[in-house]
């Protein structure tokens, strides 16, 4: 049965979990839920997804919800066949430290500062309302201070793990697209060229080429 | 050469670490950094986690780690077979849906448990305990009202299932505990409800545990 993917074109999550879909080639059944018309909040889908949010899967049964949850059974899944974005807790222990060190890093030191300032600066306006302007420019400060510490990172290895691709670096892509595509940052700024450097390598990757204008179900 | 952790003796993140150790039976030299005096910040700390955060390992190989979720599963995979029973962290490659309902739950403990906790926290208690400035009475309500939602999700999971991940505990209970204490020790959110009786009973269950009851008062070195 072909995996079936709950989620929505151009939401943020589900562009998460749809760039590392097609790292591995996975074949996929997107079905589209409205978050617009409150689809998330009925009660059938809180039976699966209880929290009320997007996406998740339904690999043949097995239910899955937390996009960045979702990207690693996938890397672990299919490693076999793609490459290898999540290292083998086992066999290269160290290494499987890193990149969850480095997910830690995405997610508390980049991810709360860029989903909370793209909640402010973008989503808000999308739904008619004022964006808490002092706020967001705080959110954005922290974001910055850090982005100068992933260049320091970023000058000694080429991925936020090391120098090999990870997940930890497809996280980012996302929100990061978001707010550089809306000039509220810039990951391309000549200041840091060593995030520049990293940006565009990551976002050149066929997998993000291939959804960034928005997920659909894959051939 | 014994590991070590550095961090701060009562700080959430640390702590986090040192029950874990303690669940893995891991000895470790414990080395203060004393954040109320800016030490995380010296360009010496700097060098190790250039974030000026705390914690950090330096494991008995030398191997640096930070983050503090990301150095219990290193502890947990590295020393697995210290001890017996369900691994804390599964074996993605014997147990894989087991491993990913674990990486779920992990996720749900940051997006929809931490991020409010720590803000709540940061607001109505660090602020005036370490400075930092003036309590936002508004923002602070706000992550709480959030944070009540959430565990109410929580104990409508947990009438299903022991813990988050399933009926075996895992990191991802565990990685709740610090911050959960400061606000339930000071009654800004109530883990022991008897409106929510699934959450009640996975919260008196973690906290009982040897591991978290060795080190709640502040984390030493050990043995």
């Amino acid at each position: 049965m072909v995996l079936k993917f709950y989620g929505h074109p151009f939401s943020t999550c589900s562009l998460r979990v749809a760039t590392i879909l097609k790292e591995y080639n996975v074949p996929f059944e997107l079905i589209v839920v409205d978050v617009s018309k409150g689809a998330h909040k009925a009660p059938d889908y809180l039976k699966i997804q209880p929290f009320g949010q997007v996406p998740y899967i339904d690999d043949d049964g097995f239910i899955l919800y937390e996009s960045r949850a979702i990207g690693r059974y996938i890397a672990a899944k299919h490693r076999a066949s793609g490459p290898a974005l999540l290292p083998d807790v086992n066999t290269e222990t160290q290494k499987y430290a890193k990149f969850e060190q480095a997910a830690s890093v995405e997610a508390w030191n980049f991810d709360f500062y860029a989903s909370k300032a793209a909640a402010e600066l973008i989503f808000k306006p999308m739904r008619g309302l004022t964006p808490d302007e002092a706020r967001a420019k705080e959110l954005l400060e922290s974001l910055e201070n850090n982005l100068d510490v992933y260049d320091k990172i970023l000058a000694s290895q080429k991925y936020v793990a090391g120098d090999d691709i990870t997940l930890a670096d497809l996280f980012h892509i996302s929100y990061g697209n978001l707010l550089h595509s809306a000039k509220h940052i810039n990951l391309e700024d000549t200041k840091r060229p060593n995030v520049a450097r990293w940006w565009k390598d990551i976002t050149s990757r066929p997998s993000w080429q291939a959804v960034k204008g928005g997920v659909s179900s894959s051939a | 050469m014994v590991l070590k952790l550095h961090g701060f003796a009562v700080s959430t993140c640390t702590l986090r670490v040192a029950t874990v150790l303690k669940e893995l039976n891991v000895p470790f030299e414990f080395v203060p950094v004393d954040i109320t005096k800016g030490e995380q910040k010296v360009p010496q700390h700097v060098k190790i986690q250039p974030f000026g955060q705390i914690p950090y390992i330096e494991d008995d190989d030398g191997f640096i780690l930070y983050e503090s979720r990301a150095i219990c599963r290193y502890i947990a995979a590295k020393y697995r077979s210290n001890v017996s029973g369900p691994a804390l962290l599964p074996d993605l490659s014997t147990e894989m849906e087991k491993y990913a309902k674990f990486e779920q739950a992990a996720s749900v403990e940051a997006w929809n448990f931490d991020f409010y906790a720590s803000n709540a926290t940061l607001e109505l208690i660090f602020k005036s305990i370490y400075g930092g400035g003036v309590t936002d009475e508004v923002r602070a309500k706000e992550y709480l009202e959030s944070l009540e939602k959430n565990l109410d999700v929580y104990d409508k999971i947990l009438s299903s299932h022991r813990y988050l991940a399933g009926d075996d505990i895992t990191l991802a209970d565990i990685f709740h505990i610090p911050y959960a204490r400061h606000l339930h020790t000071r009654k800004y959110i109530n883990l022991e409800d008897a409106n929510r009786p699934n959450l009640t009973r996975w919260w008196k269950d973690i906290t009982s545990r040897p591991s978290w009851q060795s080190v709640q008062g502040g984390v030493t070195s050990f043995p």
